[in-house]
């Protein structure tokens, strides 16, 4: 039998039971509904993660010391004059007690150089982050970040108020927008050399920024940057460096990692619901088919062969299921647009994702609806055509 | 004239030990091209099981049944049922028209399982509602037609194809007499036009109607008259 007459009746059926349709196609409605949703949500997070760290500038790479005494401000001498690198902004770090009038808590109180600002750019919420002071040695200036500024009870007033940072007074010349700034959370800024003097020991940093001259060079200055450092620290053969050389490249991949595992959680626990979706699709087949004993009778009466009456219960297993994956998308796609408003990312259809999901409640009508359509095609004609 | 149905010393039995049934026991018959015959008999007699093997939906226990020239036991489910499709045209009691249908469609499903293109299965299905007086209502489905013009769509569809031989299960059961007489008057001018025709029935006012009468008690052939030319 011609399959577009199957699928035709297999749409007037639908029309003609509504309700029972309705329900059937509720279970693949809410699968592909939660599907699209979860996923939507799983990439719509992330990628607003991986949007801020291409903003942090794919020429970055950053070394790390994985001790407190590993690279120092030698090694930045060094770097800077390694081919192919722009800038070099280092930065020291330590914990310190951090009191306002109304409040006092431990931080970590980063130590930064002038480059720092034009290198990792940071977001001001108000004033302004630390000027230049190179020719300062003792300079009191800080910046904290919102979070810190909010446990100390400051406000937007508090610019060029003084706080106290251990015992030694420091001026706030800014506060930062931390919802931009990722790991800056709970952190204070101060020019380096001051830090010096008050949080860390000189020579040793705790990393270093490096600009490189455009994107392409990033992998090859890292290469050259790891064994410079590696003679300047004297390691050689199996021995482990004693630093990091991170680039936004490998952020990026990491992250987009996790943006896979989160789809793949989330789709994998929505695809459980199509599943049963399915199973709520072969059970109303199987009533079907009973109730339709008759009608299977008389089509094999009159020349249906068991193939045919297989295919028309078969296409009707997967209209059923088509159409509620259709539905489903369209509901989910809303629902996805307003998670996306609710958690301030972009919503993006995806037509991979709509054919995917499509494509999947398809597989399920055809999984599900192969029992039924077996059993109709099975029936005995004679006693098909006596069944009341 | 070639037979139509041949059964040779058919026997079918139902159920197995203690609870045996013999539908029917030693039934030798032919039907020729062109004859108009009713199958006569109370319940219980083996008209039923006589329907179902001159239909080829079943097989007979021992015996031969010759349908179109082919042998039943000998075809696989996929042939018997192309041979339905392309030997018998059914005309049931309750009329059996499918659900969700037009009657255009219903008529040319038969066509639609034999492969014929679409548009060519509802040219013809058109050309035999309109044979039968049925045209103005091809787009009805038969919850919108009265008992009579659902019996005409069903014969319809016994036509379309073509068969070798028009079987009716008690067709005029369902319907009040008068709409009753002109199915019969109906299956008198196609068998006019040379259509064989097998009317099973316990009627015998409807038996008259045909030209050769079988009658079965016990599953066996009692009678067997034809009228004179």
């Amino acid at each position: 039998m011609n399959i577009l007459i199957a699928a035709r009746l297999a749409f007037a059926r639908i029309l003609a039971t509504k309700t029972r349709s309705g329900l059937t196609m509720l279970g693949i409605i809410i699968g592909v509904m939660a599907l699209i949703a979860l996923v939507s949500v799983a990439q719509g997070a992330t990628s607003g993660i991986q949007d801020q760290f291409k903003g942090l500038g794919a020429r970055n790479l950053t070394i790390t010391g994985t001790t407190n005494q590993s690279i120092t401000v030698d090694d930045v001498i060094e770097i800077a004059r390694e081919p192919g690198v722009d800038i070099v902004s280092e930065t020291v770090s330590g914990r310190a007690t951090i009191s306002s009038n109304q409040a006092s808590t431990r931080a970590q109180v980063i130590g930064v150089d002038s480059d720092y600002k034009t290198v990792v750019d940071p977001d001001i919420f108000v004033g302004s982050f630390l000027p230049n002071v190179e020719n300062t040695k003792d300079a009191r200036l800080i910046v904290l970040s919102s979070s810190l500024a909010s446990d100390l009870e400051l406000d937007a007033y508090s610019i060029n108020s003084t706080i106290a940072v251990g015992s030694t007074e420091f001026t706030v010349v800014g506060i930062l927008d931390d919802a931009d700034g990722f790991g800056s959370r709970g952190s204070a800024y101060i020019p380096l050399d001051t830090a010096f003097k008050y949080v860390a020991v000189p020579p040793y940093l705790s990393s270093i920024t490096v600009q490189t001259i455009n994107e392409e060079i990033v992998p090859e200055v890292t290469a050259n940057l790891t064994s410079l450092l590696k003679a300047r620290h004297n390691i050689s053969g199996e021995r482990e460096a004693d630093f990091v050389i991170v680039d936004a490249s490998q952020l990026l991949d990491a992250i987009g990692t996790v943006q896979q595992f989160l789809s793949l959680l989330l789709g994998g626990i929505a695809s459980i619901s199509l599943v049963v979706g399915g199973i709520g699709i072969m059970n109303i087949m199987l009533v079907s088919v009973r109730e339709r004993t008759r009608e299977i009778g008389i089509r094999r009466a009159i020349g249906a062969q068991q193939s045919q009456i297989l295919t028309q219960f078969l296409i009707e297993a997967i209209v059923l299921s088509l159409v509620g994956g259709i539905i489903g998308v369209i509901i989910g796609e809303i629902v996805a647009y307003f998670l996306a408003q609710l958690g301030e990312w972009n919503f993006a259809l995806s037509p991979t994702m709509i054919l995917a999901s499509l494509g999947f409640s398809m597989f399920i009508g055809v999984v599900f609806g192969v029992w039924p359509a077996r059993t109709a095609s099975k029936l005995k004609p004679v006693e098909a055509l006596r069944f009341e | 004239m070639a037979a139509v149905v041949e059964m040779s010393n058919v026997t079918k039995t139902y159920g197995e030990g203690s609870s045996i049934v013999k539908a029917l026991d030693g039934v030798d018959i032919r039907i020729k091209k062109g004859e108009f015959v009713a199958i006569v008999g109370a319940s219980g007699s083996g008209k039923s099981t006589m329907m179902n093997l001159i239909g080829c939906l079943d097989r007979p226990t021992t015996g031969v049944v010759k349908v179109a020239g082919e042998d039943l036991s000998e075809l696989n489910d996929k042939k018997l049922t192309s041979l339905r499709n392309y030997a018998i045209g059914f005309v049931f009691q309750s009329f059996f028209l499918l659900p969700k249908t037009d009657a255009l469609d219903n008529v040319a499903t038969p066509l639609f399982y034999r492969g014929v293109p679409a548009k060519e299965a509802r040219f013809r299905a058109m050309e035999m509602l309109t044979k039968l007086g049925m045209e103005d209502r091809y787009s009805h489905q038969s919850t919108e037609l009265s008992g009579g013009q659902q019996q005409r769509v069903a014969i319809a569809r016994a036509l379309v194809t073509e068969p070798s031989l028009i079987l009716a299960d008690e067709p005029t059961g369902a319907l009040d007499s008068k709409t009753g007489k002109q199915v019969m008057d109906l299956f008198a001018d196609l068998n006019d036009e040379g259509k064989t025709i097998v009317l099973i029935t316990h009627d015998l006012d409807v038996a008259k109607r045909a030209t050769r009468r079988i009658t079965l008690k016990d599953g066996k052939v009692i009678n067997d008259e034809r009228d004179k030319k």
